[in-house]
């Protein structure tokens, strides 16, 4: 296989030669890519496309007869429904409580892993775990440990307040405490993740700039906002990009813990009931239509706004 | 056509690793000509799951298969736990066209919404009078929607009030005439114990609300064969009102145990169990799986008055069979639903899993009596006369999962929630509020 | 390195180092704790020790119940249906990027950038979105509840990021190799099989193995287009029942978790490095 690196000077008869060659580069290119790119966009697309079709109509699955077309009806009674907004404020909770101790965790991770002599290794590997640890099961683990029958959060910290906490809290009796419990495992769960990508970054922050900064007789804290977070916000740009929209979506944590009990319904949830406890299809329909418009309008506010550049990445 | 050939190759596999994939689903479900019919009966959970040899429906399966001379062998299939899960599931293979719904085990709750939706095979006309016969009424209204039989009285579950007669004696209560919820709350307080309720966000909770309602002389749904656009409810009224207070207070008071909210039937058994427990409403499987030292102070009686002076309307659960509109041998299907509830199977499955019969009779034969002994077999049977199915309508799912919904955390009820829920519920039903 | 790190320094770093250990591997053995626990000892804080942690007397009840007991019926299957759906997507989608990503990273093609911005937008789709108009369309031609019913949607999930951290990862590949073994005389072939394959073999793996994670992890798609003939570990954990209808199935649950999660523990363990690299080179300019 050859590229187009070499260039002659160029008579036309040559430039006639080149295209030719450049497209058959272009055919094999689209040869090579086109099988993964249009079943990708088949898999993705295509439900989406037939979400927005169906969620025009009012249909519920067992009642097949009554199938009306509605058009945009479910949309303005999803948009002006009370239960909407809370599934959006708790989601939002969830994304802002988790976005913030994962970014502060995570940097305080990433600054110990790009320092630490002892154990790097292990430290890196141990810290690695979670992350492929299924999210259903790191659910069950923080929600048998929070219950009052089979846990051993109350325990401890009836213990560690010597005897001020109560050993009966019901974690899951309210709303706040419940999503306390979901924070902790999704952090749990994703901070490595988070943490990794802000260790990338971290590599790339010049030394010798920070030496200098040392030199100057800069303190710590100026070092850190001045040199280190400057040199890193694409590697912080996307992270933050990255998780946010995995918050946006959370599904199987307040599933597994709460069943969406105490308002802790997440939009992902209520897509969820609406179409397979429901069996509304159209309903549900327009409300995955809408958390896609959600999702969309994140990344678009992140690419336009903080101008994360995630296609070039990978050049060297 | 040389250039071709990658993509080409990219698709052949993935085409040939599906088939593949196929090929191995469908090994799993094929059953292959002549010998017995296979038929599969979805169960829910019970005593002994999937295990025959404990007594459940594992074993009814496996004695009518070995009864049928080789006409058919059945395969149980365990639901998950929680009825509104069991519905989902059944739900799910029965839109999607699952061929292998032979027999399934049904909540009441949700076969007017399958039979409206036509997801059963009809009754045969030459059995009904078979599955009608010594049955208790309350089962057959259960079975019945829109006036037809469309599935098979299995058994027929009530819910006693559990209590020790240690806890009832401390506080002066005298069980031997109907208590009211009042009492109850009073009592535990006195004594410092608690009631066990299921008040978790789930049909239990709905279960408990529609007994209250209906012990209060009121009904959620007036009219359950009405469609959605023409359906009334009874929830807006003083039988609602008087229900959530009895929650309000439970709740309030703080006898109803710090996991209240969160408490299923299980939960619920473990907080009676337990030291702290006095009371409980639970079905009557309570009595054999009561693992506490102290058994011989566990009793039972009817379930408890939401009103005071007015007969408790306990509520009414168990289990239908029904029969799978895509089943391949209905008949068969059928003639096994006539084995499990056969007087005898009935009272077997009752004695070994604490499930009462649907069957009269079965509440006569020793192995009951035995199983249930100090006359609590005689008080389910008499439990079930006055027990209240919740409303056979198409749209229960809906309401009961609007009222849990609306009724959570049982700590919020107050005298403004029947209300706020009924608005909630039509809402819902036409479209205009989410669920 | 900083070199110039004092001793307490080291050993302060050294001391957090511990601490964020502990709190990463505390749920973990929480869970192997748990799958430990008799039912007696779940319900009885004084059957435990260190504050119902850790059970006194070990108890395999668990891991009896979901490989020969009354769970395994539905364990055993589901495990079967997770190696073959997951290695099976896996597979699939880590072949069709390999072409991809090589065009991507070696041809010059207009929608290049096309290819890579949709994967990306791709990736961030709402699954719960898809699983409406999927369990409508499934139960029409008959793909609910098969395996291959199941595989196309995970196709969603690994494809995208497969396409993606592929091409990360050739666009670092020194292919001017490749010219260099041709110049020398070497044919296509020989210059794939001693040149390119080498090359490529490390980013095509970790991309496997992110790429299974990933559909190992799934929960969405397998709990509601799937009943039983092709259901998944991670939705079988929820629909768990006990021994019997009066025992709750914590213990079981914890055990089939225990199962799930050896694994893919094994697998980051060993590739540590590569799976790092994995992650971040799709997301980060390097």
């Amino acid at each position: 296989m050859t590229t187009v690196d070499i260039k002659p000077e160029v008579s036309s008869q040559e430039a006639a030669h080149l295209s030719d060659r450049a497209k058959a580069e272009r055919n094999l290119g689209w040869k090579l890519a086109g099988p993964a790119f249009v079943i990708m966009l088949l898999v993705t697309l295509y439900p989406i496309c037939y979400a927005v079709y169906l969620s025009l109509f009012n249909y519920r699955l067992t009642d097949p007869a009554g199938r009306k077309l509605v058009w945009l009806q479910n949309y303005v009674t999803a948009l002006s429904d009370p239960l909407f907004w809370q599934a959006f404020g708790t989601t939002f909770a969830i994304v802002v409580i988790t976005l913030i101790v994962e970014l502060v965790l995570g940097m305080a991770i990433a600054m110990v892993m790009n320092k630490v002599v002892w154990p790097r290794r292990t430290l890196r590997t141990i810290v690695l775990i979670p992350y492929a640890i299924v999210t259903v099961v790191s659910a069950f683990s923080w929600k048998y440990a929070a219950q009052i029958d089979t846990g051993f959060f109350n325990h401890w910290l009836h213990t560690l307040t010597f005897g001020a906490w109560d050993e009966q809290f019901n974690w899951f009796g309210g709303w706040f405490s419940s999503i306390v419990i979901i924070c902790f495992s999704e952090i749990w769960k994703t901070t490595p993740f988070m943490s990794l990508l802000l260790l990338a970054g971290l590599a790339q922050v010049d030394s010798a700039q920070e030496e200098a900064a040392k030199v100057d007789g800069a303190t710590w804290w100026q070092r850190f906002t001045k040199v280190i977070l400057p040199n890193m916000k694409a590697a912080l740009m996307v992270a933050l990009l990255f998780r946010t929209l995995d918050a946006v979506r959370i599904y199987d944590n307040p599933y597994v813990m709460t069943g969406g009990a105490n308002k802790t319904t997440t939009l992902s949830m209520l897509v969820g009931t609406e179409t397979v406890s429901r069996v509304e299809i159209g309903m549900g329909s327009a409300l995955a239509v809408i958390l896609f418009v959600i999702v969309l309008i994140i990344a678009f506010i992140f690419v336009k706004l903080f101008k994360v550049d995630l296609t070039t990445s990978g050049r060297s | 056509m040389k250039r071709m050939r990658p993509p080409r190759r990219g698709v052949a596999v993935s085409a040939a690793m599906l088939m593949a994939a196929t090929g191995l689903a469908a090994c799993g479900g094929s059953d292959s000509g002549s010998g017995p019919a296979k038929l599969t009966w979805y169960i829910n959970p019970d005593v002994g799951n999937a295990d025959a040899s404990k007594g459940g429906q594992a074993t009814l399966a496996k004695e009518c298969s070995d009864a049928s001379g080789g006409k058919y062998q059945i395969k149980v299939q365990l639901l998950p736990n929680s009825a509104s899960d069991q519905r989902i599931q059944l739900l799910r293979r029965l839109a999607g066209g699952d061929k292998t719904m032979d027999l399934m085990s049904v909540d009441p709750a949700f076969v007017s919404e399958f039979a409206a939706a036509g997801y059963f095979a009809p009754v045969p006309q030459s059995m009904e009078s078979n599955f009608k016969q010594d049955r208790v009424q309350s089962s057959i209204d259960a079975s019945t929607y829109d006036g037809k039989l469309m599935s098979v009285p299995f058994w027929s579950n009530t819910q006693l009030l559990w209590y020790k007669k240690s806890v009832a004696q401390k506080a002066g209560l005298d069980m031997s005439k109907p208590v009211s919820w009042d009492q109850l709350i009073t009592a535990a307080q006195k004594t410092k114990m608690q009631i066990g309720t299921q008040a978790s966000l789930y049909e239990g909770y709905a279960v408990w609300i529609n007994a209250l309602v209906a012990g209060a002389g009121g009904q959620i749904v007036e009219n359950p064969n009405a469609s959605y656009e023409n359906i009334k409810l009874g929830l807006d009224s003083q039988a609602g009102k008087d229900a959530a207070a009895v929650i309000q207070k439970v709740a309030s008071t703080g006898v109803g145990g710090p996991a209240m909210g969160s408490a299923t039937e299980t939960e619920a058994l473990n907080l009676f169990i337990s030291p702290k427990g006095g009371f409980l409403v639970n079905w009557p499987y309570t009595y054999g799986a009561y693992t506490g030292k102290d058994k011989a102070d566990v009793a039972a009686t009817t379930y408890p008055q939401t009103v005071a002076g007015k007969q408790a309307r306990p509520p009414y659960g168990g289990i239908q069979l029904a029969v799978g509109k895509d089943s391949k041998r209905p008949d068969v299907a059928y003639q096994a639903a006539a084995c499990i509830t056969s007087q005898k199977h009935q009272a077997d499955y009752m004695a070994a899993s604490g499930n009462p019969a649907s069957r009269k009779g079965a509440y006569d034969t020793a192995e009951v009596k035995k199983a249930f002994p100090n006359g609590i077999a005689e008080t389910i049977r008499a439990s079930l006369d006055q027990a209240e199915a919740r409303p056979l309508t198409p749209y229960w799912g809906d309401i009961s999962q609007a009222i849990q919904e609306k009724w959570s955390p049982p700590s919020s009820v107050n005298q403004q929630t029947p209300a706020k829920t009924q608005k909630f519920i039509l809402d819902v039903l036409k479209g205009k509020a989410l669920l | 390195m900083d070199t110039t790190m004092s001793n307490k320094a080291k050993n302060g770093l050294g001391l957090v180092s511990i601490v964020i250990m502990i709190w990463t591997i505390i749920p973990l053995l929480w869970i192997v704790a748990t799958s430990l626990k008799s039912d007696a000892a779940l319900a009885d804080p004084k059957q435990n020790v260190l504050g119902n942690f850790w059970p006194k007397d070990i108890s395999w009840d668990n891991y009896k119940l979901i490989f020969s007991g009354g769970a395994s019926d539905l364990f055993v299957p589901a495990l079967w249906h997770s190696i073959i759906v997951c290695v099976v997507a896996t597979v699939i989608s880590v072949a069709l990027a390999t072409f991809c990503a090589y065009a991507i990273s070696r041809l010059d093609f207009p929608g290049k950038k096309l290819i890579l911005t949709s994967s990306l937008a791709v990736s961030f789709f709402p699954v719960i979105a898809m699983v409406t108009p999927l369990f409508n369309l499934w139960r029409q031609v008959g793909l609910f509840d098969t395996i291959p019913g199941l595989i196309i949607p995970y196709l969603a999930l690994t494809l995208p990021l497969s396409i993606w951290t592929l091409s990360a990862f050739f666009q670092q590949i020194p292919w001017e190799m490749e010219q260099a073994a041709q110049v020398d005389g070497a044919t296509s072939w020989q210059a794939f099989v001693k040149v390119v394959a080498p090359l490529a073999a490390p980013g095509v793996f970790t991309t496997a193995i992110i790429a299974f994670f990933t559909a190992w992890n799934d929960f969405v798609f397998s709990s509601n287009l799937t009943a039983q003939n092709a259901q998944t570990v991670p939705a079988a954990l929820n629909f768990f029942t006990g021994a019997s209808q009066f025992v709750q199935p914590t213990g079981a649950i914890c055990a089939a978790a225990v199962i799930v999660t050896i694994p893919v523990v094994i697998l980051v363990l060993v590739f540590q490095r590569r799976i790092v690299t994995g992650l971040t080179s799709g997301a980060v300019k390097g």
